[in-house]
């Protein structure tokens, strides 16, 4: 059954970056609740403390570079958390990168389900509620 | 000329009176090495990585010249090789080519101007060989630190803009004229985020390429500039700027590289506060003794994080995730620093504030 609403929880240094995923989010309709993180290690720790909702996964927008924990670290750190906990989320990395070796990286980690250029935009969210609606 | 300026030969033959004679003739232009077989030869290369040029006979009983110069082209690539013989039949001048990469070909019987116009021509040769990996080792280093610099850069100067970018697609379907005012307000920090990044490329230009400029330096007169400047930011976000400055002597220094270092140095002291105290400040102390200027910035903001500390001064490194640093600060700082021949020390702790300590010795 596809569920009416998605939870989003948004990681990225830049405020106004976590403000314009919030905006695009919300426009859609389809916005449950929505956590912004300006610091991966904090938003590493509210993954570990709080279980996901079973019904639906958890769909995080992920930044790359980033100071204190970058994407990849957050990534990597994120593997490791137990099964269960991984499972509830769909990650989809979101970055200005045009390096391509951050670019091939995203496909060493089987947790990541995309690689999403900047800025997001409402055509590339409304793929991604597409694609988890299926 | 002095021992130490003559350069290192070896010599390989396996008749001892050539070994002695050469010895005789050459000993003071050159500081000479002879072997009698390869055993020898290939233990003074071992110890004399110095060694400029070889010569070698090519009819020796363990193996001819060319054979040995093809054995130690690999290992021993640098010394510039030189064979001496009585046959010169074509195959053997292919061969010496080909397998032993000769630099040069003297014929036997030979005179001294022969050997000595072979080596030193061949000197010459090692010469301008070594400075081309200098050269080169000295552009790989610039090479590096380009894909690094371009790596940010693209990541520096296209994330605001692509913010920008992303806040102007959404606005365009926004009616709420408070919500747009609070767009534009973060925008105004992503363009000025974008422009203090490329006034540090500007620096970090400067610093690289620039010529310094050594003048009298009036600490006072650069005091005032950045008074003007830190006040204002200062009122605006209630933080106290405390300024004493202790000049009773001459100093000279480059004025420019002494800017980029206390602005960038204050910016950061004005940057990160921690927003919930009451008491902000910020203090410079500049005191000239001794030809020594000491520089101290100090201020009770966030401060950083011990296990950090050491990577501060590292390209685009950002210790925190105030969104307001590029990574850019303090890696200029240091470099201006080490251009003066200063030293930088940082007294921080996490939630209570930094302390920075420049020493910058008179030109």
């Amino acid at each position: 059954m596809t569920p009416d609403t998605l939870n989003f929880i948004i990681i990225d240094d830049s405020k106004l970056d976590c403000f314009i995923a919030d905006k695009i989010i919300r426009n859609t309709g389809k916005a449950g609740d929505i956590k912004s993180f300006t610091n991966a290690a904090t938003a590493l720790e509210h993954i570990k403390e709080t279980p996901p909702p079973a019904d639906a996964k958890t769909t995080v927008l992920l930044d790359i570079q980033m100071p204190v924990m970058n994407g990849f670290e957050f990534i990597e750190a994120f593997e490791q958390l137990p099964a269960e906990i991984v499972g509830g989320y769909n990650v989809y990395m979101l970055s200005s990168s045009i390096n391509e070796n951050d670019l091939n990286r995203v496909k060493n980690y089987h947790s990541i389900k995309q690689f999403l250029n900047k800025p997001l935009t409402s055509s590339a969210l409304a793929a991604i509620l597409e694609e988890q609606a299926q | 000329m002095d021992k130490t300026e003559k350069i290192k030969i070896l010599y390989i033959d396996d008749e001892v009176n050539n070994l002695h004679g050469f010895k005789a003739s050459f000993r003071f232009d050159y500081t000479i090495f002879i072997a009698v077989n390869v055993t020898e030869a290939l233990a003074h290369l071992e110890q004399q990585p110095d060694i400029r040029v070889i010569l070698s006979d090519q009819r020796m009983p363990d193996k001819t010249g060319v054979q040995f110069f093809g054995d130690i082209r690999d290992k021993y690539p640098s010394p510039v090789r030189i064979l001496i013989t009585g046959y010169t039949d074509i195959e053997s001048v292919i061969d010496a080519i080909n397998l032993g990469n000769i630099y040069r070909y003297v014929k036997k019987p030979w005179t001294d101007t022969d050997i000595k116009t072979a080596i030193d021509q061949a000197n010459q040769y090692y010469l301008t060989n070594s400075m081309l990996g200098i050269k080169n080792r000295e552009l790989q280093k610039a090479y590096d630190e380009l894909d690094k610099f371009a790596y940010s850069v693209t990541h520096d100067m296209r994330g605001p803009l692509l913010s920008i970018l992303g806040a102007i697609d959404i606005a365009q379907g926004i009616d709420d004229i408070a919500d747009i005012k609070e767009m534009l307000g973060m925008m105004d920090k992503s363009v000025q985020k974008l422009d203090t990044f490329i006034q540090s490329i500007h620096d970090y230009y400067n610093l690289n390429r620039g010529q310094m400029k050594i003048t009298d330096i009036k600490f006072d007169e650069i005091v005032k500039d950045l008074k003007d400047i830190y006040d204002i930011t200062g009122k605006t976000n209630k933080i106290a700027f405390e300024i004493s400055v202790d000049q009773q002597e001459n100093f000279r220094s480059d004025e420019m590289s002494l800017r980029i270092i206390l602005n960038n140095l204050l910016s950061n002291s004005f940057k990160y506060q921690r927003r919930s105290i009451d008491n902000k400040y910020v203090k410079l102390d500049i005191k000239v003794s001794n030809s020594t200027a000491h520089i101290t910035v100090q201020d009770n903001g966030i401060g950083i994080d011990e296990a950090n500390v050491n990577k501060i001064f590292n390209m685009f490194y950002r210790a925190t995730s105030e969104e307001m640093g590029s990574g850019f600060g303090l890696y200029n700082v240091k470099d201006a620093i080490g251009k003066l021949n200063g030293e930088i020390t940082v007294d921080t702790k996490l939630n209570e504030g930094s302390t920075f300590k420049v020493t910058i010795p008179t030109k």
